[in-house]
């Protein structure tokens, strides 16, 4: 069986991994707005995605953990769009 | 208080009522603070509260929007842009293409000025103004015969080396920028106002001339380098030509101006509300994990260090990544 630290070792690095990628890529398109505002959207989806199929695995996935993650998955998108507007 | 039970829970709110001032304090600290008893964070980081940053954040993205209509020139974007570099620069990257370096011209620079003003008067940021007048056109105007033109434009640059790297991450403007086909350039960098906010416009126009004998001199090159030693010129009627003269030598009429700041540097601005915005709730996010951690709270909540972890990162790119600047 499974140590549950495994599960959460793979998750964080799913996590780590995805912002790695989009992290390289906001550096290789640094001057494309459109692709960066793209990319914002991209990588707060995928955070609220991420947060909520961990929550899920985890068997604690509650309307109040999910909406926490779209909150900040949408602060993390409004923060980069203040900027990118701009 | 769902967790306190029965006489534990009424005595404390029996305690409490003997002292209002600890009620405020309490209150006032798990504003900051995770509630130990109700098992979740601190006020100011609640889904209500994040939804207050995200409408404040819009709110004020919304002045930084309407401001430049209501007073024109106030936002702006702050550069140090200098014609000089900007050949350096570009040059540079031929040579690492090896390719032959291109000579600023005298009429590609006065068609590239001209492209400059005619888009602040115009107010219109595209290579084909609204009239369809084409970027040939300009370079014609200047009586420059050429067999290859090329433009490439861009604005809101803090400085001249990333204008060149963003022309080099575009495709379509680094193979203008690495061609072959050309020897000569000219670059016009102009200050204006454009769609209210005060910016930095940079017009770079290539050429070959017909006839291969006119291509620039480095006289003349230097001639021009010395007219564009500030960083903003801005072009003035041209002079009537002399009888005999012919157009092509004739050089344009630069006026040096002081390069404009705007009253407030939108780039700057933006970047501080997204940087006040997320230092404060990854603050607070540290302050929960920390208080957490020393008290033994285990909240029925997200993980807080994943939030602060992707609120670092965010915070990192917008401030040492991202630029504002655009090409065209």
């Amino acid at each position: 069986m499974k140590d549950k630290s495994d599960t959460h070792l793979v998750e964080y690095a799913v996590l780590a991994t995805l912002a790695v990628i989009i992290s390289l890529l906001f550096y290789y398109f640094r001057y494309n707005h459109g692709v960066l505002i793209f990319l914002s959207g991209v990588s707060s989806l995928a955070y609220i995605i991420w947060g909520v199929l961990h929550h899920a695995l985890e068997g604690r996935l509650t309307k109040f953990i999910a909406a926490e993650y779209i909150v900040f998955g949408t602060l993390v998108f409004f923060l980069m769009y203040t900027v990118l507007n701009f | 208080m769902s967790v306190l039970k029965g006489k534990k829970k009424s005595n404390i709110i029996k305690d409490w009522r003997q002292q209002p001032k600890s009620i405020e304090k309490f209150q006032f600290v798990h504003h900051f603070l995770p509630h130990p008893e109700e098992k979740r964070r601190a006020t100011l980081l609640s889904n209500r509260a994040v939804i207050v940053y995200c409408v404040a954040m819009l709110l004020i993205a919304g002045i930084f929007r309407i401001l430049p209509k209501i007073v024109p020139g106030v936002l702006g974007y702050a550069s140090d842009i200098a014609v000089k570099d900007l050949l350096t620069y570009t040059n540079v990257k031929r040579k690492e293409a090896g390719l032959s370096e291109l000579r600023l011209n005298s009429a590609l620079t006065s068609a590239a000025h001209q492209k400059a003003e005619d888009m602040f008067k115009d107010q219109y940021w595209a290579h084909i103004s609204p009239d369809g007048t084409e970027p040939w056109d300009f370079i014609l105007g200047q009586n420059y015969d050429y067999i290859y033109a090329g433009e490439n434009l861009a604005k809101n640059f803090n400085n001249s080396r990333d204008v060149v790297e963003a022309w080099m991450k575009s495709s379509s403007h680094k193979e203008n920028l690495l061609s072959p086909n050309y020897d000569e350039i000219g670059f016009a960098v102009v200050n204006g106002v454009m769609e209210g906010y005060e910016t930095t416009l940079v017009v770079q126009m290539f050429g070959r001339p017909r006839n291969a004998a006119q291509v620039a001199s480095v006289y003349e090159e230097q001639t021009v380098l010395q007219k564009e030693s500030s960083a903003t010129a801005a072009v003035s009627e041209r002079e009537p030509e002399a009888e005999g003269v012919p157009e092509a030598v004739s050089e344009p009429v630069y006026t040096p101006v002081a390069p404009e700041k705007p009253a407030i540097d939108v780039t700057t601005a933006t970047k501080t509300v997204s940087a006040v915005f997320g230092g404060f709730v990854g603050t607070l996010l540290a302050l929960d994990v920390w208080y957490s951690k020393t008290r033994g709270i285990h909240k029925f909540t997200g993980h807080t260090a994943a939030h602060l972890g992707i609120l670092i990162l965010v915070v990192a790119s917008i401030w040492f990544v991202l630029t504002p600047g655009i090409v065209l």
